[in-house]
Parts: C-alpha cells; structure tokens; sequence
C-alpha cells in the first residue's frame, strides 16, 4: 500500500513539473495515456509501457482439453504450447525510446484435421485391432447414407456392401498428431517523443518451419486539450509465406481436376508435398482517449484490415459426401444409397476485409482503491463472421506491493458464409486418386469433377463456426520495493456452440477447452537507478556491482552475496552447435564404418547433420543471511536437429520419417543452488555450491505416428531434460589484483536415479576449467578460459517405442538413437569479454560474452562434431 | 438480430456523450489515473499471451496482424 501511494506522489510531483518543465519526465499517468492511445484493440502492438527503462521475461504454458470422440478413444496428447517471451526496454536519449521483444513458442499435440459423420470412422481406433495413434483416415472411402443423405452406421465401416446398423447424423473431429515445432519472433520499436505527441516506428519477423510472416508499423500520438484528450493513428504491413509441408500420413487429400491449388504443390525430394502461399495484410486504426474526471477514462477505436492471398489453413482439410441419387449403381438393395467420404483442401476467398470498433471504460473504485475495466469490441468482416467481445477486468490492490487482477471474457462469433462442418455433393466420386498416389500429373487422365457442382468457397475449420467462449482469469503480481516484479497468471477457456450469442452454435462435438498458466518477471530499471541514488546502503552495493574481476559468461557460481537481504537478477544465454563430420573417438568416421558399427548390433541408416540448442536461463539470487545465498534457475530450452541418409544405407523402409529436422522446445531442468562463502582474504576467494536439479523438463517428448507404427521417443539429446534429479556441486576459486583476475572450479552432475520416467539416465558429468581475465578499460575487461569435460554414456534405455529398438522389430535408426553414442571428453578454449555500464541511468548492469571453441573431442561411440558454443549473460544486483 | 447490428453503434454513442461529458482534471489531480492498475492494459504479461491464444483460436482474430504472431494453424 505505502509503495502504491509512495509511486503515485512521485506521479503527481513529477506530473506538476512537467507543466513547467518539459515533457522530458513523461508522467505515470501520461505513460497510462500513452498506453492507451497505442494498445487499441487491433493492430499495434500492445507497448509495454509501465518503465522507460525495463527487463521483463515469461513463460507460459497453454495446454488443451481432449476432444469428444464418442466411441473412439485417442491416445494421443491434446495440443500443448510452451511459450517464452523476454523484452528490454532502454532510452536512447531523451526523448528517443526503444524497445525490443522476443518470442518463442513450441507446440505439439493431436488437433482437428477435419470434421466427419462418426460413421465414417476417421479416427480409426477401432478397438484393439488398429494401433492406438493411428494415421487420421482423410483419403476417399465408400460410404452408406440413407435417401436424405443422412449418414448410416454399417457393421464395416469403408466397405460399400456392409450391412447398415442406422442412422447416426453424429459427427466427430478427426484428429492429426503434430511433433513438436517452434517458432521464433524478433520485434522492435523506436519511439520518438515530442512535447505534445509521439511517433513510433516498429517491425519484426516471425518465423516457424513452415510459416514466415515480416511485418512493419507505424504509429502516432497527439495529445491537446491539456492532455486530456490523445488521438493516435497507426498503419501496418504484414507479409506472411506459408509453406506447409503436407502430411504424410494424410496426404490423401482429395485430388480433383481443375485442381485448385496445382501450382502451389511441389514435391519434395523425400516423397512428400509442400503447399506454399502468400498472403498480405494492410491494417489501419484510429482512436482516442480521453479523461472524463479524477476517477475515469475512455478509449475509443477502429479498425479497418484488408487482407489478400493464400487465407487457407493447409492443415485443415473439408469432408465431403459424394453421392449421386440419379445413378443405378448407387442404390442399395435396402433403398439405401452407396457414396463415398472424401477430404478436400479447403477453400477460402482471397480477400478479407475486416472492420473492428472498440470501446474501453476504466473507472477508478474509490473506496477499495480498486480498477474497474470493461472493454468492448466488435468485429465484422465480409466472410459473414460477427463477432463481440466483452471483458471485465478487476485491478484490486492488496496492500504491501500485492495485486490481484481477476478477469472475466466472453466471446460470441456467428458463422462465416461457407462454413459448414461437412458438405453434400450430389454427384458420384468422379474419377480421380489420391495425391500421394502417383503424383500430381498423372491426374489428368481421370475424369473431371464439375466444379461447378461444389461451392466456390468451404471450409470446416472450428476456426469459422459459430460458437460462443467463455473464459475467466486471474493474475497476481507483487511489486518489491526494489523494482522487481512477480507476476502469476491463470485463465480457463472454453469453446462451446451453445455459448452462441443468439443460438444456432456449432454441436457440441466440436466443444473444447484449454486452460494457460504463466510466470513473469519484471524489472524496473530507472526505478533502480532511483533508489541507487537515494541509499548510501545500496551505493555501497552499487559499487560492488561496477567492480570488473567477474568471471567469463560461460562459468556459473563464482560468486555470492554479502549481505543479508541482497537481491541479483540475471539472465543467461546458451547457444551451441554440433555439425559436420561424424567422430568416431577422435577421429573422423566414414560413412561405412558408421553403417556397421554406429547403431549398435543394428545396421545404422542415418546421422546428425547437424543439432543447435539454444537455452535460456534466469538468475534469481537472494541472500537470506551474510553467508548464504540461495540461487534459483529455471530454464527454457529449444532444439533442432536434422538428420541424413548414410550413403550405401540399406534401404530404410521408413525413409523420410527421420530425414529432415525436428525441433522440440520447452521448459528444461530448475536449478536451486545454495552457494557459500568458504574464504575470503586478500584477493582470494573459495566458494562451496551445493546444488539440485529437479527433472521439470520433459524426457517423453515422441515424434508424430509415422505410417502405422505409433508414436516414438525422439532420441535422447532432443529431450527437454535429464528426467532424474541430480546432484551438482561446484567448488570455484577466484582470486584478484589490480587489473588481473583469475580462477578455477571444479564441477559436476551426479544422476541421483538410475533412470528416468522414460527408462534411460544420462551420464554423469565432471567439469574443471580455469581462466585469467584483464581489465582493458574500466569498463571492459576480456578473458581466456580452458575446459576440460568428461560425461558418461547414457544409461538404459527408452521403455518404449523408439527407432533403434530391435526387440521391437524397429532397429532401423540413426546413431543418434543409441545410448552408447553420448558423453565422451571434450577440451575446449573460450575467449570472452565482459562490460558493466559505468554510469547513467543503467549504471550497474553487466554484460558478459564468451565462445567456446572446441579444441578436441573424443567421443564415445559416433556423434557429431562440435562447432562451438556461445555463452552471453546479463545480471544487476542490488 | 437487430439488436445485436446496432449494438456498436450505441456504445460508440455512449461513449461520445462520456467525452462531451468529461470535466477538467488538473495535472495534480490525475493521481488516481496515473495508478498501475488503471492503465488500460493493466497486466500487460498475462495480456500479451492471452491474446495470442485468442488470436490462434478464434475468427475475429486478424486485426492484430501486425504484431506477428505467426501462423497459429494447429
């Protein structure tokens, strides 16, 4: 409470100068304002305004529910999606801001590919006789339906002389697993700030294996009427390449002639099929806030997007029933009548436009000092879609920093026009094939279907139907005094037909929910750099901070905290890279050798090409006593991985499920140090860390089913984590004179298990380096740095389906597969350079790099060369 | 039916009369305004994600293009 009051005086002290002064300060509220004027709904992108100067990481995790299927029943995962972001907020100069986001996202897990009548079976797990995780069925099968086209329930589904059960108008999703995949965004802003106005200049890239979107905005902001009033005004580009690599395993998408999308397919050089478009999107908005008194405020928006090209979703295919009532053949002794089930690439129209009004009321609850917020916005476009959105949101301060936000939403969507879950053609199956079959040319001499007879646009994405959801939340953040904050966050999400605004709602068979949780952290620099100034206490740590003898970005634990109560914030980033040769020990081995030898008593068909991973770290470092400080280190990694063929292989019966990459990508092993100060004397120093590592990334991360044969493990070095808890102690000596510094630690990881949830543990892990650093400047200092690692094979083995597994009549693989191509001992240098800011506004904050070249391997069994290893870091302790 | 076509207009004609309604805050009276909580988009973390899960899964989503945001087709 006393924090709230004490942020919202120096507010108003800061906003009574800014009347006489300049807008240099930009007041609180004026910062409310700006946020405001530049977070309509639409097209820009919220700024995250609460600081000038600001660090802010989090993670989430969205994870969905399991979808209706009636009498089948889906093994497999429903859709989940791991999420990182982080952004840096710094000032330029006085009035220049920029601001910088990262993004990343993996997910994976069983979603909708289409809609079908259940009758129709396209889920395929039928009992035991079909293996759980089967291929979606998508490709053109006969079916039974009744003289008003309703779909009949036979005794065999797929075969057109089955005997016929009833009428079942029942539908049910068809479900496709999707392997992991990640995508990236890098976005920045560089805000101008004039006396009365803004300008705001913005761009990123988003990029997954499949999709490329670059886009570009630009914004501005007036503010008069003695800043009661601002008016902003933005436009943005947005330019999007989808190159969807088909499905495999349901490539059978129904291929008719004129087919629509013939130039966009090309075949790959493994057998499969990319689907490729572009698409452009021109958004633009105008809206205005206005204070109506002491207590309240108001925003109103539009917004006007025109969008062009490929709009499709590749991934979504149309289920429709061919049965032509006129032909004798299709009558069935029963009166019934013979078609066929069919699936089609959708087909969207290729322009879109899409006008969205908003309205957002924030009115200031006196009595409990709370925010009441109540947002409105309404959404029309000319696919026939209306849809509105009405939020409540809850700011309740709970004293002592704590806030609790609770939310509540409700989103009610009509129909587009050419949406249907299932669509009726009244024609037989004219003459065609399947798409994988025996390519695309090869089509023409089948008979044509009549376009004419199919609408010129369908689509049965869930995406498109009616529907209403309902969604509650809440977040809880707490603000420390020394510009920290936490923050915690949970909502619950769920999509019904029946939600519908005025009924008429999709059925509930394509009813689902999800629920995201997430975990973030901010920190307030200028906030800092103002309480450093203030405090002789926290000068003195200041001064600490600025001091140059720390060690090279790759090396951990080499310090602590000295003083109860003393807090540290960093960041640590990892980026390594493995490709090229294969080694075999030391030496590198042909791709002969690597047949007969690498995969065990197994003939090997492929290697790494190569293997990155990139992994993020947070620091968070408190010290509950002088002579103990406690560390805590969550991770998020990402991985990518491409494997090749051997050359002179065996033929591998399942060539193309393991050539090209895989990426897997989430949260990794947390880390909880206790570290201690042993001695500490004229320069010298030994620390003593004691620590666990608790198995909180995932070790059971599979492949999607690849022709019939069930999920498999992704091998060992793409999983999230070790999956045991491990033991990791570190002794480090550091030691200091004038502009020299030196150290050395030993280190190591001990598997307290002998194996994990998924059967295997890795190798334990020794580690001893040394280095010596120089300061260059006072500001810059740079290092050497020697290490020497030694790691064990891994031990065990995955206890279920994976490449490599002969008991499992699968011992076709990579070396990658086999436990007995991990660890080995490894020498390598770094050169690193470290720079603390010495003064301004973001005085205190280190940065530190270093890169790792690889000097030697000897690796047990074949793995891929190394290339190198990239460590940055940032931390400010205060 | 109809109700729900006009309903736009008539918030956007209640939030005119707001503003024409609104009196003069000096700057030393916007402390309240100028509080965390009351800024538009109060939890900006949790808001970010949360729209792009909304943006993946539902129609209306589209106007947000230039944020990225990426294909969000699964």
């Amino acid at each position: 409470m006393e924090i709230v009051r004490k942020a919202v005086d120096v507010a108003v002290t800061r906003l009574s100068i800014t009347k006489t002064k300049s807008v240099r300060s930009t007041s609180a509220s004026l910062q409310a304002l700006t946020a405001a004027a530049l977070a309509l709904p639409g097209l820009i992108a919220p700024p995250v305004f609460a600081a000038d100067e600001e660090v802010s990481f989090q993670y989430s995790h969205y994870q969905e529910g399991k979808r209706q299927l009636f009498d089948s029943k889906s093994t497999l995962n429903p859709i989940e999606v791991d999420s990182l972001q982080g952004s840096a907020k710094i000032k330029l100069a006085d009035r220049i801001r920029f601001a910088f986001n990262y993004t990343q996202d993996t997910w994976s897990g069983a979603t909708p590919i289409t809609t079908a009548p259940l009758a129709r079976n396209g889920n395929r797990w039928k009992g035991e006789t079909i293996n759980t995780g089967a291929s979606p069925l998508i490709q053109a099968t006969p079916g039974v339906f009744d003289k008003n086209f309703n779909p009949l329930k036979t005794d065999n589904p797929g075969d057109p002389s089955a005997n016929v059960i009833g009428k079942d108008t029942r539908l049910a999703h068809t479900l496709s697993y999707a392997s992991p995949e990640t995508r990236k965004q890098g976005d920045f802003k560089l805000s101008y700030d004039f006396d009365n106005a803004a300008l705001d200049i913005g761009g990123g890239i988003s990029i997954e294996n499949d999709y490329e979107s670059r886009f570009g905005n630009l914004a501005g902001r007036w503010d008069f009427n003695k800043k009661h009033t601002s008016v902003s005004a933005g436009v943005s580009y947005t330019n999007s390449h989808t190159q969807a690599l088909l499905d495999h395993a349901a490539y059978d998408y129904y291929h008719y002639k004129p087919f629509p999308f013939k130039d966009q397919i090309q075949n790959t050089s493994d057998g499969g099929h990319t689907l490729s478009g572009d698409r452009e999107d021109w958004a633009t908005h105008v809206g205005l806030t206005q204070i109506i008194n002491k207590h309240a405020l108001i925003n109103i928006g539009l917004g006007y997007t025109y969008s062009s090209g490929f709009m499709e979703n590749p991934y979504k295919a149309v289920t429709f029933i061919f049965v032509d009532p006129n032909s004798d053949n299709q009558h069935r002794l029963d009166k019934n009548l013979n078609g066929n089930y069919a699936a089609l690439f959708e087909q969207r129209p290729n322009e879109r436009n899409q006008w969205t009004p908003s309205l957002s009321y924030v009115q200031h609850i006196a009595p409990l000092d709370a925010a009441l917020h109540v947002d409105y916005r309404f959404s029309s476009d000319d696919w026939g879609i209306n849809a509105h959105t009405f939020e409540l949101t809850w700011g309740q301060p709970l004293g002592d920093g704590w806030t609790i936000t609770p939310k509540f939403r409700y989103y009610s969507q009509s129909a587009a026009d050419f949406y249907q879950p299932v669509f009726l053609s009244k024609q037989g199956l004219p003459g065609s094939h399947a798409l994988g079959a025996d390519g695309l040319d090869t089509a023409k001499k089948y008979n044509a279907l009549n376009p004419r007879s199919l609408p010129s646009n369908y689509s049965s994405d869930q995406r498109l139907s009616g529907y209403g959801a309902l969604s509650g939340g809440v977040t809880l953040s707490k603000q420390f005094a020394k510009g920290v904050n936490f923050e915690v966050g949970f909502e619950y999400y769920s999509h019904a037909g029946a939600l519908k605004l005025d009924g008429g709602g999709e059925g509930a068979y394509a009813d689902f929910n999800y629920y995201m949780a997430n975990a973030g952290m901010k920190v307030n620099l200028d906030s800092l750099a103002t309480s450093l100034g203030e405090s002789n206490h926290h000068a003195k740590h200041h001064q600490h901070t600025t001091h140059q003898h720390a060690a090279p970005a790759g090396v951990m634990f080499d310090h602590v905290l000295h003083n109860a109560g003393d807090v540290m914030v960093g960041y640590r980033y990892m980026y390594s890279d493995q490709s090229g040769n294969i080694l075999h020990g030391n030496s590198i081995a042909k791709d002969s050798a690597i047949i007969q030898h690498g995969c065990a008593n197994n003939t090997c068909s492929s290697a790494p090409s190569y293997m990155t991973m990139h992994m993020h770290m947070l620091d968070l470092m408190f010290a509950p006593s002088d002579w103990l400080t406690l560390m805590l280190m969550p991770q998020f990694v990402d991985m990518n991985m491409s494997t090749r063929e051997l050359n002179g292989a065996p033929e591998d019966p399942n060539a193309h499920s393991h050539s090209g990459g895989h990426n897997t990508g989430g949260v990794g092993d947390t880390g909880l140090y206790a570290i201690s100060n042993l001695f500490n004397k004229q320069g010298h120093q030994i620390n003593l860390s004691l620590g666990i590592s608790a198995p909180t990334g995932d070790v059971g991360i599979k492949l999607r089913d690849t022709h019939g044969l069930g999920g498999l493990f992704i091998h060992y070095g793409m999983q999230l984590g070790s999956g045991t808890w491990d033991f990791k102690p570190a002794l480090t000596y550091t030691g200091a004179l004038n502009n020299w510094s030196w150290g050395a630690q030993a280190s190591g990881t001990k598997r307290l298990e002998s194996k994990n949830a998924s059967g295997f543990a890795f190798g334990d892990i020794f580690q001893a380096t040394a280095w010596s650093g120089y300061n260059l400047t006072p500001w810059l200092s740079a290092s050497v740095r020697g290490v020497y690692t030694v790691q064990g094979k891994v031990k065990g083995e995955f206890n279920n389906a994976h490449f490599g597994d002969s008991a499992e009549e699968r011992p076709w693989g990579g070396s990658q597969d086999y436990t007995g191509n991990y660890g080995g001992r490894f020498w390598d240098v770094g050169f690193g350079l470290s720079a603390v800011v010495p003064n301004g506004d973001l005085q205190g904050n280190r940065l530190s790099f270093e890169w790792l070249q690889p000097v030697e391997d000897d690796v047990n069994g074949y793995q891929v060369e190394r290339d190198g290893a990239l460590s940055a870091s940032w931390n400010y302790m205060f | 039916m109809k109700m729900r076509h006009h309903l736009p207009v008539l918030l956007l004609c209640i939030s005119c009369f707001g503003i024409l309604g609104c009196t003069s805050v000096q700057p030393w009276e916007r402390g309240n305004l100028a509080k965390p909580h009351m800024a538009l988009d109060a939890s900006v973390l949790h808001s970010s994600l949360s729209q792009h899960n909304y943006n993946s899964r539902e129609g209306a989503a589209g106007g947000n293009s230039a944020e990225g945001g990426g294909c969000g087709c699964y």
